[in-house]
């Protein structure tokens, strides 16, 4: 039965982590590009919305695959 | 901070929401060919995605402007948060509250409106007024 709970903090954790590196290079760069040109600030930030729906599609996945194996699968 | 201007850039949430909403109930009305509790299943796998993905919208848009952009890049990191949580949350609220749960319809439908959303942006994309 641990291990259920191990597998589901190991799928939880590498989603939390991946998306919180994704997320910190993304918006990085939108304040770099910013600075640099601040005339195309509206465009980059619909830029970072659409690349933030693609980065935590497959984080979420696991959440609900995590929660399942917590609540369902151990419960 | 600029909330009493115009905004840069208009979102079409009422466009966006209609296409989420309308590959739910297509999703939902086949999973309904496998019974009502897949078909509520379903519709609740759905609804676990669009509800913190409207939050995180809504607070990615909240400061607009080369000026704001830090602010902006604030609420990014605390949307994305939130919405990590919230879907957590919701995952565990219909795990334990909801009985029965066909639990295949609600995680495919879930991970379908998952790429549905990611895609949909690049289709109608939000627009510039000025």
């Amino acid at each position: 039965m641990e291990i259920v709970f191990i597998a589901a903090a190991i799928i939880l954790g590498s989603g939390a982590l991946a998306t919180g590196i994704g997320f910190a290079l993304l918006g990085g760069k939108l304040l770099e590009s910013t600075a640099r040109q601040p005339e195309l600030a509206p465009q980059l930030q619909t830029k970072t919305f659409i690349m933030a729906g693609l980065l935590d599609a497959v984080p979420m996945i696991g959440v609900g695959i995590a929660m399942y194996l917590i609540f369902v699968v151990a419960g | 901070m600029n909330s009493s201007r115009k905004p840069i850039v208009r979102l079409p949430m009422a466009r966006w929401l209609a296409i989420m909403v309308g590959m739910l109930m297509i999703q939902s009305l086949l999973w309904l060919l496998c019974g009502w509790v897949a078909f509520y299943s379903a519709w609740l796998g759905g609804l676990i995605f669009v509800i913190p993905n409207a939050y995180f919208t809504h607070r990615v848009f909240k400061h607009q402007g080369a000026r704001l952009a830090p602010y902006m890049v604030n609420e990014l990191f605390k949307g994305e948060a939130i919405k990590f949580s919230l879907t957590a949350v919701m995952f565990a609220a219909v795990f334990l509250l909801i009985e029965p749960v066909h639990v295949l319809a609600l995680l495919f439908t879930f991970a379908v409106m998952v790429v549905t959303g990611a895609v949909v942006p690049w289709l109608v994309k939000p627009q510039q007024q000025r």
